[in-house]
């Protein structure tokens, strides 16, 4: 079975936020909820000060603290290494969301759409499909993975910084980056092995993380 | 007026912890001051420092305090999914929530089980005070009790994902805590009741054990936040606005002066011998142990504000 991972390209990233609006286009997340986010830091001071920008979302770890944190079982992890919320078993403990160490997970309690109390036809929709009072969370967009199509923030990213790929396929996209260029997993000091992998410049280095 | 992707900034920066808040801090002290108070409850009847009306009036009380705080708990969950709270025994395995939920809960059976021979038309039960069945019964309270005391720590401890947290001096810490709840909260169950009677306010036993509790949590306290101030950077940052910060008033005033050092004053003039008897030294017990159950939930509520996370990459 495959084992999917991201690749996220930081100096390819231009921070159009093109992946974060896709995001929100394909899941239609209510206004407080982000699954896809771009931090923005700026390094250095004038002269040499530059902005850099840092794609990040939910890591789908290999140990995810989220899972072994929740008391119900509503985190799953699927064969292929998504991680995602079952709405149905989720109370609202908020574990998820504290044990997650990269803050990815969100409680919705329910709230106005973008333009007020009144929902347009597309929020009615789309916030149909989350349970009030559950944990929200990248799903790596499985329902596009299952039907072979790559997930919305991949597709729309117009710099190609955003790639996935099975990091057990040593020919993989993913793998072929990871071997060509330096990379990072964020916070792999606390062993949850994300599956997201930070590529940072020329130099290459190990396929497919640790196990 | 609509909103857009811009009302929310994106920077790289500390994220402070705010899932959980005042609703799971009061939990965490209602339930483990409950938990402490029915250990000391059946520990010290058995040494006869209390009497046998204000253990019972104990056990009652502290019943009452863990039913609030899991009715807190209950408030806390997602609204509309709270009704299937009953999902959260469902991963002991490898959830300290699940396994808290547990134990919280056998912990109210139990103390309902112990009770239930006191309330009349249950005198026969055949678990009373003296039986096989009883002491069984008594025995289970205890452990269960001081695992939920420990619970209440480890529970915060077993995640990394929170520096602050992150260390084995919490639990031991909670369980202070809880002991230093349950102790001071009996003063307060004994001027209830009218006075001083069945408690041995002057006695060679309990006004010594409470100093000492104050004292040794004191010290553990001091170790802990001592101790993250020379963690990490998360932890560091958690400790400067803990001492610095907006939570600092909370601390100092709150968990320190409050709950620690005006307390620990008023034992030490009571041993001292510096407070005369009288009608009103009652009064001034039970303050002193009402300042020590401020401080008990304020160290909770601030502890779970501090919390930042680290960095996310």
């Amino acid at each position: 079975m495959a084992r999917l991972g991201f690749t996220v390209d930081l100096e390819r990233c231009v921070g159009c936020m093109g992946c974060v609006i896709a995001c929100k286009a394909e899941n239609g997340t209510p206004p407080s909820i982000h699954w896809m986010k771009v931090l923005e830091r700026e390094e250095g001071e004038f002269p040499y000060a530059r902005r850099t920008f840092t794609p990040v979302r939910c890591n789908h770890c290999a140990n995810p603290p989220c899972l072994t944190a929740c008391p119900t079982g509503a985190i799953v992890k699927r064969a292929d290494g998504i991680v995602a919320v079952d709405q149905d078993v989720c109370i609202g403990t908020m574990a998820c969301m504290t044990a997650c160490p990269y803050y990815v997970p969100y409680r919705w309690d329910g709230e106005d759409g973008y333009f007020g109390k009144e929902l347009v036809p597309y929020e009615e929709e789309k916030y149909s499909k989350f349970k009030k009072g559950t944990a929200q969370k990248c799903h790596f967009c499985y329902h596009r993975i299952d039907e072979g199509r790559p997930p919305a923030c991949v597709e729309s990213c117009p710099a190609d910084a955003l790639n996935y790929g099975d990091l057990d396929d040593p020919e993989s996209r993913v793998n072929s980056l990871l071997r060509q260029k330096k990379h990072f997993q964020p916070r792999q000091e606390l062993g949850t092995n994300p599956s997201l992998f930070y590529l940072t410049g020329k130099g290459g280095g190990t396929v497919g993380g640790g196990r | 007026m609509s909103k857009g992707l811009t009302d929310t900034k994106f920077i790289i920066d500390f994220q402070e912890q705010r899932h959980w808040d005042w609703k799971v801090a009061f939990y965490l002290y209602g339930a483990g001051t409950s938990a402490g108070l029915i250990f000391l409850e059946l520990v010290l009847r058995d040494l006869g420092v209390v009497d046998e009306r204000v253990a019972l009036w104990g056990m009652w009380i502290g019943l009452v305090l863990v039913l609030l705080s899991l009715a807190a708990l209950f408030d806390h969950l997602g609204p509309g999914a709270r009704w299937a709270f009953f999902y959260v025994f469902r991963k002991p395995r490898t959830s300290w929530i699940a396994r808290g939920s547990i134990i919280v809960t056998v912990l109210v059976f139990l103390r309902i089980m112990v009770l239930l021979p006191s309330v009349p038309g249950f005198n026969e039960l055949p678990w009373g005070e003296g039986t096989f069945s009883g002491v069984i019964l008594r025995a289970s309270v205890l452990i269960f009790a001081a695992a939920f005391m420990a619970y209440s720590g480890l529970v915060l401890s077993s995640w990394n994902s929170i520096a602050f947290w992150n260390t084995p001096l919490l639990p031991i810490l909670y369980i202070g805590y809880s002991f230093l709840g349950g102790m001071a909260a009996l003063p307060i169950i004994v001027l209830v009741l009218g006075g001083e009677a069945g408690l041995q306010v002057a006695g060679p036993v309990f006004w010594p054990s409470l100093l000492i509790l104050l004292l040794a949590n004191g010290f553990v306290l001091l170790l802990y936040v001592w101790g993250m101030s020379t963690g990490t950077i998360p932890a560091r940052e958690s400790v400067r606005r803990l001492v610095r910060g907006e939570h600092c008033w909370s601390f100092w005033l709150g968990v320190v002066g409050v709950g620690l050092v005006a307390p620990t004053a008023v034992v030490a003039l009571i041993l001292g011998g510096g407070l005369a008897s009288g009608s009103n030294l009652a009064v001034v017990f039970a303050a002193a142990c009402v300042a020590v159950q401020v401080g008990c939930f304020l160290l909770r509520d601030t502890i779970l504000r501090v919390g930042v996370y680290g960095y996310p990459v």
